[in-house]
């Protein structure tokens, strides 16, 4: 194999990692199916570095090895896309005659499978009302956290369209949540206006990094699994702040 | 009995709904959606029955992570889906956002209002009971994968 076409094949391979990278894997699937895609293609072994912002990738073939760094942009979570890689991986394992510009334009042509705006919308806003349900809200509270989440949605998917961070997103749609949660209370709608404002804002809780963070740490990717944990801390905070500035100005009691 | 049977009936499907809707929110496969809202409803049904037989939230939870983790592995080898897919959209009704919520505002108020023996207090419960089920959660599911990684070998 000469050096152009390894090459070839690592930069193939760490496109598919950071693409899963970006889009919320945990880091043992990130690293195997590097390992996977780059044995499939050809190579003898693949070494990768996680960082939570970057990728350092080396294959090795016989004893000529080539590396490469790849900046890493935080995304919106899309399993559809994590799925896809994974997906292509296999197929390259069933197909040895598969080659690295193969891979390229498949990655190249994946499709973010995105479901329907408004289909989106009703779930969510229905998902938080539910949330409320099993913690006892009434009939009126019920659909007021409806209300309140799917507007929160709404918010939340025009900002995230207009490429805001999602720090700021998480904040301002906590703020307009709360806000119109507390319509509950102020109108005297619903006896458990607590559960409402609880409620409402469930859908901005970062379940993902999270678990992906606790995930990484049990399997030992420790500098990755502290990435993640800061960054779902910063997300908590900034709804939280969005929660504490909606309800200093509209003077909410009974969090 | 009929009753009970009833409740648990509804407190299922209304943990399906924010499993599913939390799937879409990931953009899971359309595939995978059914399985998340089975999921969701076998997580939230697992943690109330161990619930009832008064253990601690904490380790109902892990239980029933580990239930959940064990049938994602045979669904995720059976579809050739990474577990997380499924996992982590299922265990959504369990994820205790609202004392995440509560610690964060309690830690706020501290700084502006001055800090006090109840806001203290608020704060390490709520703190303490976020962190610990996110770890029951997490803990519960990397447990079915971790005695895979014995063999070095990928799951799916």
């Amino acid at each position: 194999m000469n050096y152009e076409e390894q090459t070839k094949i690592t930069r193939a391979v760490i496109k598919s990692a950071v693409l899963m990278l970006e889009f919320g894997a945990e880091s043992i699937l990130i690293e195997q199916t590097a390992q996977r895609l780059g044995r499939a293609l050809g190579v003898d072994s693949v070494e990768i570095s996680l960082i939570p912002s970057a990728i350092v990738l080396t294959t090795l073939k016989d004893s000529q090895s080539v590396t490469t760094t790849r900046r890493s942009h935080h995304k919106p979570i899309n399993m559809s896309i994590v799925y896809d890689v994974q997906k292509m991986t296999i197929d390259a394992e069933k197909n040895p005659n598969l080659t690295a510009d193969y891979i390229t334009t498949t990655l190249k042509n994946i499709e973010p499978n995105y479901y329907n705006r408004w289909l989106v919308v009703f779930m969510v806003g229905l998902s938080c009302a539910s949330f409320g349900y099993l913690r006892g809200i009434d009939f009126n509270g019920f659909f007021v956290t409806f209300i309140a989440a799917s507007i929160a949605m709404i918010i939340r998917q025009e900002l995230a369209k207009k490429k805001f961070v999602l720090i700021l997103t998480f904040g301002i749609t906590a703020f307009c949540a709360t806000a119109i949660a507390h319509l509950a209370s102020y109108f005297n709608i619903s006896s458990t206006s607590n559960i409402v404002l609880s409620a409402s804002v469930l859908l901005l809780v970062p379940g993902f990094p999270f678990i992906n963070s606790m995930l990484d740490a049990t399997k030992g990717y420790l500098s990755m699994a502290w990435g993640r944990w800061m960054q779902a801390s910063l997300l908590t905070l900034a709804t939280s702040i969005g929660i504490i500035i909606a309800m200093s100005v509209f003077n909410i009691k009974g969090w | 009995m009929i009753d009970t049977l009833e409740n648990i009936f509804l407190h299922a499907i209304f943990a399906a709904i924010p499993a599913v809707g939390f799937a879409m929110l990931f953009n899971v496969p359309k595939s995978a959606l059914k399985y998340c809202a089975m999921g969701g409803a076998i997580v939230y049904t697992c943690r109330e029955f161990f619930i009832t037989l008064h253990l601690t939230i904490e380790l109902s939870t892990f239980l029933a992570s580990v239930i959940i983790g064990i049938i994602a592995l045979y669904w995720s080898k059976k579809n050739l889906v990474p577990r997380p897919i499924y996992t982590v959209a299922s265990i959504i009704p369990m994820i205790p956002g609202t004392y995440a919520f509560t610690a964060m505002i309690s830690l706020v108020d501290m700084n502006s209002h001055g800090v006090s023996i109840e806001l203290i207090a608020i704060f390490i419960d709520n703190g303490l009971k976020s962190v610990s089920i996110i770890g029951a959660i997490s803990f519960g599911l990397a447990l079915p994968s971790l005695y895979f990684m014995r063999y070095k070998r990928p799951i799916i």
